[in-house]
């Protein structure tokens, strides 16, 4: 019988740093086989972990059609294991269990908007990245930050604008920046969103709110309004209860829900 | 099968080496406990305060020991005989085996494990409270899982007890020891249905699923808010909780752990808490809700039975007088 819960180790194989609080790591598995085994869907998570300092989930990040097989998360320092893990160097050692969760919908085509908040940016980077040469697909990205050295991911802009217009904005002026300032609801206002687009959300639970009225406004239909959900999760199979939303988990059904699914379920959003 | 041989049975299985658990009676309490003789067993039929849970369900497991990055899982078990299992208890050990139908630690258990139920007919007549309308017909062995079943006439106060098998491994036993113990074997086998009567759901459980979601808008949750005062003690008695958390425990010596499994308890502030300090379940009023929520609304859309074997226990041990029976009342008039 699998056992779930049984880790594998992971080797680090790039540091890079994305803004003060916040590391890229490039990992590969130990083991051959695993490395050889490992496939993911942009929108899925792996449970991270070290010994003696448990684990917590982080979205897989890079692009799932890379080469090497390689893959990326993105670690903000916020806790015992995070701070740990920012201190650890090129070929030491993580564990990992996954992948977990349903990913973003895989059909997607037409007008796509991705919408990140904060630290939301990282699990859509890999839809960003698998998708630059999609010719079905005409992508938007509204991407918010809180200042200017917030902004992950800023050396490949360039490269994203070649398939993507961006968008960004940041919460306070800061010195330099030339681009909007205001919450990531004020994007609404300079570029107009299509009625038949499909949205995905991705940000702290504070910003769905007040990003789906205004995807309301623009006439989206809400089974074509996705969100990603952030929960406290310990097993990532649906078992333990602690992410729990309605009748579904998100480790499992999620961590990707439709706002149509979402919308009837008492704190769910 | 008479008291007699029924000890009989039970020195024989100590003799295989299984560990014997059941109820026994200690200061007027019916406590759940690993026996010496047999004669310490408690067939009154009475309700012992905790179930069986923690003998399939531990309440701190070791996932893994780990040295470094080397994480050995654990699936030793040891042969157990839980005896004397009531109705209720078999019913969420019918839970337990949808839950953990994948998890290795608990099919090893399992695999070791020999439940012996036991139920007087009809069950606990004298609970003064009652959350599902079950009477006892020999259907309801259907559909449970169990290897052996003891039934005891009430009326009667005859020892004898009429002898179920619900599994191969319960017929083979007691083949077994009908051919060491020269015990006249006597004994029905109960083919499992699966968890649900024929009948479909029970109109019970629907009702009160169906009438949950409605309930917020009440003042149910709200007046439960002021009573309850978290102590997690419901969720502790409660055989059918079985929520976890996984933590690391590090040993003395450097770079050695243990990985763990550790019941949990909705109740508690932190359950829904990520980093940062976001709580999902913000207040007392969300989280019993929840709990609520779990047995009578997630448990039934994801096994189509209800998450609440209606054993009363929660009740008996709440500090603030809280009864299972009055809030599911409740939710269904308003
Ligand atoms: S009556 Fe209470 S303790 Fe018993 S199963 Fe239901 S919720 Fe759990
Ligand atoms: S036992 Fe009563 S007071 Fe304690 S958590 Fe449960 S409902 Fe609340
Ligand atoms: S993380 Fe355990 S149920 Fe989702």
């Amino acid at each position: 019988m699998k056992n779930s819960y049984q880790p594998k180790i992971a080797v680090i194989k790039k540091i890079k740093i994305q803004t003060p609080e916040v590391k890229l790591f490039t990992l590969q598995f130990k083991n051959k086989e695993d490395q050889k085994n490992f496939e993911f869907i942009p929108g899925q998570f792996i449970e991270v972990g070290l010994p003696s300092f448990s684990e917590a989930p982080f979205a897989v990040c890079s692009n799932p059609n890379d080469s090497d097989k390689n893959f990326q998360i993105c670690v903000r320092i916020a806790g015992q294991l995070t701070k740990k893990i920012h201190q650890l160097k090129i070929n030491d050692q993580l564990t990992v269990r996954g992948p977990f969760g349903n990913g973003f919908p895989n059909n997607l085509t037409g007008n796509i908007l991705l919408i990140g908040g904060g630290l939301g940016l990282v699990p859509l980077r890999p839809l960003i990245l698998a998708n630059q040469n999609n010719r079905n697909f005409k992508m938007q990205i509204f991407y918010g930050a809180c200042e200017a050295k917030d902004l992950l991911f800023q050396n490949e802009y360039k490269i994203w604008q070649k398939s993507a217009n961006l968008a960004l904005t940041l919460d306070k002026q800061c010195p330099n920046w030339k681009g909007n300032v205001g919450l990531i609801t004020t994007l609404f206002d300079k570029i107009k969103v299509d009625s038949s687009a499909i949205a995905i959300l991705c940000g702290p639970p504070v910003m769905y709110k007040f990003v789906i009225q205004k995807l309301k406004q623009a006439g989206l239909d809400d089974a074509n309004i996705f969100l990603s959900l952030e929960r406290r999760m310990h097993c990532g199979i649906g078992v333990c209860q602690h992410c729990s939303v309605g009748s579904k988990y998100a480790c499992k059904h999620g961590p990707i829900f439709s706002y149509q699914e979402l919308k009837n379920i008492p704190g769910a959003l | 099968m008479d008291k007699k041989q029924l000890q009989k049975f039970i020195q024989w299985l100590q003799e295989k080496n299984y560990i014997v658990i059941g109820p026994t009676k200690e200061d007027g309490q019916i406590l759940i406990k690993t026996i010496s003789e047999s004669s310490q067993l408690d067939f009154s039929g009475q309700l012992p305060l905790y179930s069986f849970k923690k003998y399939l369900v531990p309440s701190r497991e070791i996932l893994f020991k780990y040295k470094k990055d080397d994480f050995k899982a654990d699936l030793t078990a040891f042969k157990q005989a839980l005896i004397g299992v009531s109705i209720f208890d078999l019913k969420a050990i019918l839970l337990y085996n949808q839950v953990f139908e994948k998890d290795p630690y608990y099919q090893a258990r399992l695999n070791n494990t020999l439940i012996i139920g036991q139920s007087q007919i009809p069950q606990f007549q004298n609970l003064s409270f009652k959350v599902w309308e079950d009477k006892y017909e020999e259907d309801i062995l259907e559909h449970l899982q169990f290897d052996i079943f003891l039934g005891q006439a009430k009326e009667k106060k005859s020892s004898e007890f009429k002898i179920f098998t619900g599994s191969k491994k319960g017929q083979q036993i007691l083949n077994d020891f009908a051919k060491q113990s020269g015990w006249k074997s006597d004994f029905e086998h109960v083919e499992y249905a699966g968890p649900i009567k024929e009948e479909g759901a029970n109109p019970e459980m629907m009702k009160i699923k169906e009438k949950m979601p409605g309930s917020l808008e009440t003042d149910i949750w709200q007046n439960l808010d002021q009573r309850c005062i978290e102590c997690g003690k419901c969720t502790i008695v409660c055989p059918t909780c079985f929520c976890f958390s996984l933590t690391d425990q590090p040993c003395l010596n450097k770079d050695e752990g243990m990985r763990k499994r550790c019941w949990d308890s909705c109740f508690y502030s932190e359950f829904s808490e990520i980093t940062g300090g976001h709580k999902f379940l913000k207040n007392t009023a969300e989280r019993i809700y929840n709990w609520y929520y779990h047995k009578f609304v997630r448990i039934p859309d994801e096994y189509n039975f209800p998450g609440c074997v209606g054993c009363g226990r929660c009740s008996m041990v709440c500090p603030a007088g809280i009864k299972i029976h009055e809030v599911l009342e409740s939710i269904k008039t308003k």
